[in-house]
This record gives C-alpha cells, structure tokens and sequence, in this order.
C-alpha cells in the first residue's frame, strides 16, 4: 500500500504522454499490421481478410516495387555521398580562417528551411521549362536546352544532389563538434613520430570520428528513406514514376485511393526495410566506436 | 596555436568562393522577387535595376499571411511547451524510478524511435476522423506532441542518467513531494538540454509538411508551408507570384535562425554526440 501510495504521483509523471503516445503510435502501428491482411478500403466495415494477398501485390505492382527501388537508392547514396563531402568540410571548417563561423552559419543554413521550399527553389533551377536558372542560362548563350528533371535517370541524380546540398552542411556541423572533442595530444604524438597530414587524418581523426558517423549515418540512411517533401516538391514523383518514394506510394494509395488495405502491406514492409537497415548500421558502427577505447 | 598563415588565407578565400556558389539557389531566388519574368530570363543572375516592390504586393494580396502566421505560431509553440514537459517528465520519472513497470514503459516508449511515422497514417487518418480533430489545429498539435515527445524522451533520459540523484534524495529528506522536486529543482537542470528540444522542435514542427499535408488540408486553417503548397497548384506559371510567396514564408525561420544560430549549431553537439 505504501508503495503505491509512493510511485503514484511518478505514474501520474508518465501518464499524458503514455495516452498519446499510444493513440498515436502504438495502436495505429498494431492496426496498420491487421489491416495489411485485409481488403479494408477505410470506409465499408465489413472487409475480409486476404491472407498475403496484399505483401504479394506489393511485389507485383510495377510502380509500388519501383517506389522502394527507388527509396532505397535514394536512401543508399545519400548517406555516401554526404559523409564523403562532410568530413572533409567539417575539417576545413575546424581550421584557422577569420570568417569560419558566417562559412558554418551559410552551410548549415538550409537544414533550417522547409524541405518543401527547398524542393520548390531547387526546381526554379532544375526546371526543364525555359524559366528554369539553367535552361535560361544555355538559351542565352545560345546553346540547347536540356532535359534535365524531365529525363527519369538525371532527375534522380540530381534529386539526390539536391538533397545534398540541403543536408551536408547539417551533418558537417555533427562532424565538426567531434572533431572539437578529439585530444589534440595525439596529433603532436604523431607529428613527433613524423606523420603527414594525411596519415594523421586515416589514423587519428577518422577512427575518432565514429561517435559522429553512427548518428549521421543513422539520421541520414532513416531521414531519406522516409523522404517525402523535398521529392514531392522538386519531382512530385515524375517523370513517370523515376522519382516516387515509398511514403508517395503509400499516400496515394491509402488515402487518395482507399486502398488501404493494400497500402498498408506497403507500410509495413516499409517498417520493416527501415528498421532492418537503421538496426544493422548501428550494430556496425557501435563495434567501431567500441574498437576506440 | 596555429598561426594565421598564407595557407589559411589562401583557404580562406578558396572557402568564400565555395560559399558564394553555395548560396546561388538562395541567392537567385531573392533577386528574382524584384524582377519581372522578362528580366528575369533576360538576366537571371544579375543584380535587380531597381527595388521593384511590385511581385510582394502580388504575392500578400494572395496569402493570408498574418494568420498563416499565427496557425504555424500556435502550432508549434503549444507544442514545444507540451513536449517539454511531457518528454522531461516521462524520462525523469523512468530513469530515477527503477522498477519493473518503469523498465517496461522506458522500453515501449523506445519503440516510437524505430516507427515512422509513415507506417502509423492510415489508421491514423480514420482515428483522427472519428475523434473529429481533422482539419484542427488541436488535431495538429496533438500529433506534433506525442512524436516530439518521444524524441525529448531519448535525449531528457541521457541527461538526467547524468545528474547526481543527491539533491533530490535530499529534497525527499525534507518532505517535498515528486512533483515539487522535479519541477523546483530537476527541471532547472535541464535547461541546456531543453534548449536542443526547444529549438529543434521548433524547426520540425514548424516545417512539417507531411503531417499538416494529410490532417490540416483545410485553406482557413493553413500553416505557412500549406499555404505555399497551396499556392504553388494556382500560380505554378507565374514564378513572379511564387517567389516573393516563398520569401516570406521563409523569413520567420531565417529570422529565428539568426536569433539562435549560435545555439542552434552549438545545440547539436549536445543532442547528437552525447
């Protein structure tokens, strides 16, 4: 009796937050997991269940398998392309010059803005019309105009490039509060024992650098495999379906359709995909930074 | 200390040339807004030739921006205040409360980390429909608070692991109660970490799309992102409409950034290293 009377005013602590999270979360994620089994349109309450009907056509439909081909490539270069940039600019951006903290304001500064509007500015640059920064650059010079977002296999790349522009100074800035925890002993030791710069940088600053690369990889492997606004905005999934991601698929079917039966089997495999990828990643990377101490 | 050397002068200036180019969608976007369409495809990167106030007036007379302004303001500020709370509440009560029943929900809550939020939508939508919190800002803020709160958890949760437990043992010494120990003397505690919640909360909820997208689509209620996704399906054609529509809905976040740049970078040290 005591001790309830003790932990009571604790559970009172967790209780909003438990009702919401639930309601939001939880029960949410268990239905999407019964209804993926099921015919449920979101209306009519008497639907049936379908057995793996739905995992199957997930499989089968044409543009739903190319909208997770698609997110995982996306998913998959993004984090490589990124790292390759900001650990090297993370590492500029550590050294002496006067003007190094407006140079990490002015990279940081699109991780601040909606990725919608980042979409929306990418694509005054991209567009393939005649307005478009690019298209208008080459008439003026006389020279052709090119297809750019219009042609499916350039619109991705340059989906992901843009992306890159809007997270690398982000992530930079992850590496660079690193960088700043690293005991500067080691690189006198080692220029003592006569090491140049880029030895310095394979033996002391990379392996030093785990902690940052386990959250960046993870923010950004997690972060565009669910991404939806900056595609939406830059691509809307076109040409065709070049550039749907899954989340677009799942929308357009769910909600927009009433398949939701159908879309559901999509969303959790999506579940699935990420957390399959987020774990395995972070189970890597952990040994790395244990390999430090 | 290093010196500043020639090699840094010459980084330097090589560093400002990666920046300038850096800024061109940015920069491009702004000097647009004082043009019309002729001179923008005339010269899209050249200076305007006058400060033509013409496409702002355009763009104001289509939005609604005071009270796209409040909506967003509402949102996200009613949410910030309830994930703080909320989140640091939770993590205080699981980490310093070690029991069975504690151990569980620190583990439930964990859950939340590995769902996106695009897996939980669908039921969500029908959830959300019968509790009749469709196209409402309390819906909005509703969902905003729970994901938030998940997130504040995580990070509540390493910090709090971090204090010593003295003070508050004794606090209980002297007859406080829970409620008076935490919010007198833990929660003061956590003001750096609550300024990362703070301000980083305060840029996704602020620059939610997906979300206010499926559950807050109705004009009268529009956020400033919605309004811009609203905008752009009328005047896709007329950029000299879009973007000064663009600029302004920017300016509340590069202001707040300007604010708190220092704390916002400063902030991820804190949040992702530790």
């Amino acid at each position: 009796m005591r001790s309830i009377k003790k932990e009571f005013p604790y559970l009172l602590f967790v209780l909003p937050a438990f009702i919401l999270y639930t309601i939001v979360t939880i029960i949410p994620v268990l239905t999407t997991f019964v209804y993926s089994f099921t015919n449920f349109n979101g209306m009519s309450h008497n639907y049936n269940f379908v057995g793996l009907q739905n995992y199957i056509k997930v499989f089968t439909t044409n543009n739903v398998t190319s909208s997770f081909i698609n997110s995982i490539v996306y998913g998959f270069v993004t984090p490589i392309v990124v790292t390759v940039l900001a650990i090297p600019l993370a590492l500029l951006l550590d050294s002496k010059m006067k003007t190094r903290n407006i140079q990490r304001a002015i990279f940081f500064f699109p991780a601040v803005i909606s990725s919608l509007f980042l979409g929306y500015i990418w694509n005054f640059i991209l567009s393939p019309s005649d307005f478009g920064l690019i298209n208008s650059i080459r008439i003026s010079l006389g020279q052709g105009k090119l297809l750019l977002l219009a042609d499916p296999h350039m619109a991705m790349i340059l989906l992901i490039l843009a992306n890159v522009w809007c997270v690398t100074g982000w992530h930079a800035c992850i590496y660079l509060a690193n960088i700043q925890m690293i005991d500067k002993s080691y690189y006198e030791a080692a220029e003592i024992d006569g090491a140049g710069g880029f030895a310095k940088f394979r033996t002391i600053t990379l392996p030093f650098l785990a902690p940052a690369m386990t959250v960046s990889v993870m923010l950004l492997l997690t972060g565009s495999l669910k991404a939806f606004d900056l595609p939406f905005a830059l691509t809307n999934g076109g040409p065709g379906y070049a550039t749907t991601m899954v989340t677009q698929t799942i929308i357009t079917e769910g909600i927009n359709s009433d398949r939701v039966g159908f879309a559901s089997s999509m969303s959790f495999l999506f579940l699935l995909v990420i957390s399959f990828f987020a774990l395995f990643q972070v189970r890597i990377m952990r040994r790395r930074e244990e390999n430090l101490s | 200390m290093r010196k500043y050397k020639l090699s840094t002068f010459v980084l330097e200036v090589c560093m400002l040339l990666v920046c300038a180019t850096f800024v061109i969608p940015i920069y491009y976007l702004v000097v647009s807004t004082f043009k019309t369409q002729a001179q923008i495809i005339k010269s899209p990167l050249g200076l305007p030739t006058s400060l033509n106030l013409d496409n702002y007036i355009k763009a104001l007379a289509t939005m609604h921006f005071f009270q796209n302004f409040s909506n967003s303001f509402i949102i996200t500020s009613v949410s910030v205040v309830l994930i703080v709370v909320c989140g640091s509440m939770v993590a205080y009560a699981i980490v310093r409360r070690k029991n069975k029943l504690m151990g569980f929900l620190g583990i439930y809550f964990l859950i939340g980390f590995l769902v996106p939020v695009q897996t939980t939508l669908l039921p969500l939508f029908l959830i959300m429909k019968n509790l009749h919190l469709i196209n409402t800002l309390t819906g909005m803020i509703l969902l905003h608070s729970s994901n938030g709160s998940v997130f504040a958890f995580f990070l509540y949760s390493g910090f709090i692991r971090s204090l010593p437990p003295e003070l508050e043992e004794a606090a209980a010494m002297d007859g406080a109660g829970a409620f008076r120990i935490f919010w007198q003397i833990v929660f003061p505690l956590l003001k750096p970490i609550t300024a990362t919640i703070v301000i980083f909360n305060t840029m996704w909820i602020w620059n939610d799309f997906l979300l206010t997208y499926l559950f807050l689509s109705s004009p009268s209620k529009a956020t400033l992102i919605m309004q811009v996704y609203n905008g752009v399906g009328q005047y896709i054609n007329d950029w000299s409409i879009m973007m000064p529509v663009l600029v302004l809905a920017l300016l509340p976040m590069v202001i707040f950034y300007l604010i708190m740049q220092q704390y916002i970078i400063g902030g991820l040290t804190i949040g992702a290293i530790k």
